[in-house]
C-alpha cells in the first residue's frame, strides 16, 4: 500500500493519465454479459461469470498490448500499435502457451 | 439477442468469424469504446489505430468464445456452467487466479454491504414511521383540544 503512495507520487501526468485509464477501463457488464450469454446459449449469465471473464479479457488485452511493444521495440519501431504488432503479439502468446487452443473433438458433438 | 446498443447495425462478420450453431450476428465495435481507454492504459497511444482496436475485438471475442467452450466442456459433465469451470481453466495462470479471487471478493464484499444498508435503511424507515404516526396523533389530538382555527 505505501509503496504504491511512493510511486503514485512520482508519477508525470502522462503516467497518471494513463494509470487512471489502466485502473478504469473494463468491458460493459451488459455487453459482456450479452455476448457470454450467445456463446453459450443459456440466457442466463450470472453476475460473478460476468465479472470473471471481463477480469480475465481484460488481463488478457494487457499482455497482447505489452507483448506488442515488446515487438515494436525489437523492430525499432515507435508510434502508436499497429494490427501486425498485435499479429505477432498474438502469434508469440499461443507459442507460450497462453491462449486457448480450440480442440478439434468439438466438431463431433 | 439483436438489442442495438449504441445505434450500431448489426453486421454478420466474415472471414475470422467462427460458424455458430445459433445464427449469431455479431455487431461490430461492441467493446470499441472500452478497448481504446484499456489500450492506452496498457501501453498503447492516446489514441490508438481504430484498425489495432477492431483486431483486437476481433482476437478477444474469439479468445472469450474458446474460453467458454472449454469451461462448458468442464461443466457439461456437471450440467450447468459455472464460475468454478472457469477458475479451473486458469488455474495454472497464476496473475489471472489471483485477480479473479480479488475480483470475487470484493463482489461479495459489496453484496454483504448492500444487504446490510437496506437492513439498517428498513429499519430507519420503520422507526421514522412510528415517530410519524406518534406525530400524527398528538397533533390531532391537540386540534381537538382548542378546535380548528379555519
Amino acid at each position: 500500500m505505501a509503496k504504491m503512495q511512493a510511486i503514485l507520487s512520482r508519477f508525470s501526468e502522462e503516467q497518471m493519465s494513463r494509470y487512471e485509464s489502466f485502473r478504469r477501463a473494463g468491458f460493459q457488464k451488459s455487453n459482456m454479459k450479452r455476448l457470454l450469454g450467445s456463446i453459450s446459449g443459456t440466457p442466463k449469465i450470472s453476475m460473478p461469470m460476468t465479472i470473471v471473464v471481463s477480469g480475465i479479457a481484460k488481463m488478457f488485452v494487457g499482455e497482447l498490448v505489452e507483448t506488442a511493444r515488446i515487438v515494436m521495440t525489437e523492430r525499432k519501431e515507435s508510434g502508436p500499435i499497429r494490427p501486425c504488432h498485435i499479429r505477432e503479439a498474438y502469434r508469440k502468446l499461443k507459442l507460450e502457451g497462453k491462449v486457448p487452443k480450440r480442440s478439434v473433438s468439438r466438431l463431433f458433438r | 439477442m439483436n438489442n442495438p446498443a449504441g445505434g450500431q447495425s448489426s453486421k454478420s462478420k466474415a472471414g475470422s468469424s467462427q460458424p455458430s450453431e445459433t445464427s449469431f450476428k455479431r455487431k461490430r465495435g461492441v467493446f470499441q469504446k472500452e478497448l481504446q481507454h484499456m489500450m492506452y492504459g496498457f501501453g498503447d497511444d492516446q489514441n490508438p489505430l481504430p484498425e489495432s482496436v477492431a483486431l483486437m475485438e476481433d482476437i478477444v471475442v474469439e479468445y472469450i468464445t474458446d474460453l467458454v467452450h472449454k469451461a462448458q466442456d468442464i461443466g457439461s459433465k456437471r450440467g450447468k456452467l459455472s464460475v468454478e469451470d472457469f477458475l479451473y481453466l486458469i488455474r495454472k495462470d497464476f496473475p489471472k487466479l489471483n485477480r479473479c479471487r480479488e475480483l470475487l471478493s470484493m463482489n461479495e464484499e459489496l453484496k454483504q454491504a448492500r444487504k446490510a444498508f437496506e437492513t439498517d435503511e428498513e429499519k430507519l424507515r420503520k422507526a421514522f414511521e412510528t415517530d410519524e404516526e406518534k406525530m400524527r396523533k398528538a397533533f390531532e389530538a391537540d386540534e381537538d383540544k382548542h378546535g380548528s382555527t379555519e
